[in-house]
């Protein structure tokens, strides 16, 4: 596709003898929200770090915008990282300038931009305090200009929403939305599978270094079927353990969502669970991207 | 491969942060400060602790030494009837600080004054007794024999030597023990200079990478160009702090002659006065040559280059100060070395084993300086050692940057040598 902005093909990394990303290839493409997911050590991280020109890859080749990645491909991409930080003695705006700059935008540019997006966040007030003296929540913002002030074309956030307040985080889904209809590309790297479904229209799912699942997330979820069941119950949820023929996730005590098996019959569940507690709530819907996860985890194991 | 224009705003933000912070001003004061007071300390407690007045009995056979000792201080000697024995239970008891026995026979030449003291003698106190006896004994010896004048000036005549060094052009530069000490300092200043420079580029880097925004960073610019672009700055800012030092010390020097007359008495109504006053005040620092100036500022930087490429490996390594130390010990054992060395080096600058010595990269920066301010070394000696300085920093430059790279990525767990290796062979 002409379209594609970011493109992994037949990468590969190691450290040492352990494949942190083994044989992935996919693309991304222009305008889309691309959600990369998976556990904790699946290789999100390090498939961020070969894009952004951090690490480089042991064989195979990532290009951005048709570009092999490189000093150019890095001044076009904005980059969240996980783990934030900033200089903690330098002032918001000199630090912002000195970012920017690093991207290659020119004093006034940059002046200008992060005056923007300053005001737009209510920031602009701290133009002057050192990094260090704001609050957590406040640093957050000041960083999140810093990865937007340069106006890049494609942005990567790596789980962008960990350690965000909900006042924050909704401010945060709102900007990545209007980037998105700005016609910006957002890549973003998450193990937390339920923010995936508010935000995504295309999704990579990887495991142990290797890539899974990839394509769109609404037709994946539809080639699944409705084959799930989301259930509000009030009284004892053990009987749950005793159902056969399903899958239980994402279960609390007045909450279940079943995945139904080879020969389960779901109005056969219902008349079951009906038995033991007052069903409050029962729905055929499409499975959970975690549900999807999982399924395709073990469907891999099983090959 | 180096963007330029990314390579010089780090370099600027490297050194303009720094220059405007605290530290940067406080240490700029502070370290003449503290270097005046390690120099002058010593003589200030010495004559503070003189204040006590010390009082030594003198029991005297021969009936002439110890007048004579009396006469030339009446309150550090006092006669005493007393015989040695009730002088001994005196000291026993604390009563009295020490006493001083004189034989007869040590006019004659024979025998030896006993000073008894209950161990609270010092250095000062024997040796300045040993002197006041000797002296004493002699002259009254002398005065026996009726020994003219012109003996005695003789005896007690300084004879005076003086040394000069004979450069290959054949200039004559005097006072070579002056540049010796000068050596010293240099080479102590550099040391400082390295030692606090490379821990200002280590925990730099130890903060950008605790802080996390080296991800941010390196996801602009090469690990290489950051790295390169600190250092770089960081150089700069030793350099000013230098120049501030040397203009400092320039002023005093020149403001000093016109306030030691002042302190003379010497009104301004006496310019010529003023004039001879500052004379001497110039006088007494010998010339220090453009070569000395040269190579003091040549080898700082190549030092401090081939150090702070050591010290931002170890930086990147680990995530706190206290984990850096294992690592930093054959970087400061490296330091160390030269300073040992130091004396033999300055004693004997043109021998081979200083020779050798001042030519190792690493000893270098420490020991060049030393002999290059107390003789003209041979410029091929100058070239090599500069040439193989630039090429160890290279190398050390090119390891450095490797684990640099690797380092300021790994979180949460202190590196060993072994994982700095495989680091380094990473592709």
């Amino acid at each position: 596709m002409s379209d594609s902005i970011v493109r992994f093909d037949g990468v590969t990394k190691k450290f040492g003898d352990f494949r942190a990303v083994d044989d992935v290839s996919f693309e991304v493409r222009q305008g889309r929200i691309f959600g990369l997911l998976g556990p904790n050590g699946a290789g999100k991280t390090t498939s961020i770090r070969m894009l952004t020109y951090i690490l480089k890859p042991d064989s195979g080749s990532i290009t951005v915008f048709g570009i092999p990645v490189g000093p150019e491909t890095q001044a076009r991409l904005g980059y969240l990282p996980e783990e934030r930080g900033l200089y903690k003695k330098m002032k918001v705006g000199e630090q912002l300038i000195y970012l920017a700059r690093l991207r290659g935008l020119s004093r006034q540019d940059a002046r200008k931009r992060i005056r923007y997006w300053l005001e737009r966040f209510g920031a602009y007030d701290w133009i002057g305090q050192e990094v260090g003296e704001l609050s957590k929540g406040m640093q957050q913002k000041i960083q999140f200009v810093a990865t937007i002030s340069h106006d890049p074309d494609c942005l990567i956030f790596d789980e962008p929403f960990s350690g965000l307040d909900p006042i924050n985080s909704e401010m945060l889904k709102d900007v990545i939305l209007e980037l998105r209809d700005a016609g910006k590309t957002i890549f973003f790297a998450t193990h937390r599978m339920e923010q995936v479904e508010q935000l995504c229209d295309d999704i990579a799912l990887f495991n142990k270094g290797q890539l899974i699942l990839n394509g769109d997330l609404n037709q994946i979820r539809s080639s699944y079927g409705q084959n799930s069941i989301r259930l509000r119950f009030t009284g004892d949820s053990r009987f749950l353990s005793e159902l056969k023929n399903v899958r239980v996730n994402n279960r609390s005590t007045n909450f279940a969502e079943l995945r139904l098996l080879e020969g389960a019959d779901d109005q056969a569940i219902l008349r079951e669970a009906q038995k033991y507690v007052r069903v409050q709530g029962f729905e055929l819907v499409q499975p959970s991207i975690q549900e999807i996860f999982i399924d395709s985890v073990s469907r891999e194991v099983g090959s | 491969m180096i963007h330029r224009e990314k390579l010089l705003l780090i370099i600027q933000r490297e050194y303009l942060t720094r220059l405007k912070s605290k530290i940067f001003v406080v240490s700029t004061i502070l370290a003449p400060v503290l270097m005046i007071l390690l120099l002058v300390l010593p003589a200030l407690i010495q004559t503070m602790s003189g204040d006590r007045v010390r009082q030594f009995l003198v029991y005297d056979e021969t009936g002439a030494v110890g007048q004579e000792l009396v006469a030339g201080d009446s309150v550090y000697y006092q006669l005493t009837d007393a015989d040695p024995d009730s002088l001994r239970q005196s000291l026993m008891r604390g009563e009295i600080e020490g006493y001083i026995v004189i034989p007869h026979e040590l006019l004659d030449g024979k025998g030896s004054a006993v000073f008894y003291h209950g161990g609270t003698a010092g250095m000062t106190v024997t040796s300045r007794i040993r002197t006041d006896i000797q002296r004493t004994v002699r002259d009254i010896r002398l005065d026996r024999l009726d020994t003219p004048a012109e003996v005695r000036h003789i005896l007690s005549d300084r004879v005076q030597t003086e040394n000069l060094t004979i450069t290959a052009e054949g200039e004559e530069a005097a006072d070579s023990d002056f540049y010796m000490v000068l050596g010293f300092i240099m080479g102590f200043i550099i040391y400082g200079a390295m030692f606090g420079y490379g821990a200002v580029i280590m925990r730099s880097v130890m903060e950008e990478k605790t802080s996390r925004i080296v991800e941010v960073i390196a996801s602009s610019v090469r690990p290489f160009e950051l790295l390169m672009g600190k250092v770089i700055g960081v150089a700069m800012l030793g350099l000013t702090q230098f120049i501030i030092w040397a203009v400092a010390g320039a002023v005093l020097m020149a403001a000093a002659g016109p306030v030691i007359a002042l302190f003379l008495g010497a009104g301004p109504e006496t310019a010529e006065a003023a004039d001879a006053a500052a004379e001497v005040a110039a006088f007494s620092i010998p010339p220090i040559g453009p070569m000395i100036w040269i190579s003091f500022v040549l080898f700082f930087l190549l030092g401090f280059l081939i150090y702070s490429s050591l010290f931002a490996a170890v930086g990147s390594a680990v995530d706190q100060e206290s984990d850096s130390q294992q690592l930093q010990l054959p970087i400061i054992m490296l330091i160390i070395i030269p300073l040992m060395f130091l004396f033999p080096v300055s004693d004997d600058p043109a021998s081979t084993l200083s020779v050798t010595l001042s030519m190792v990269p690493f000893f270098a920066p420490i020991l060049m300086p030393v002999r290059m301010a107390v003789l003209q070394i041979p410029i091929w000696q100058f070239g090599a050692t500069v040439l193989l300085m630039i090429l160890t920093f290279v190398l050390l430059m090119w390891m450095s940057a490797r684990i640099y790279r690797t380092g300021i990525l790994m979180y949460g767990k202190k590196a060993s040598f072994r994982e700095l290796w495989r680091w380094m062979r990473e592709n």
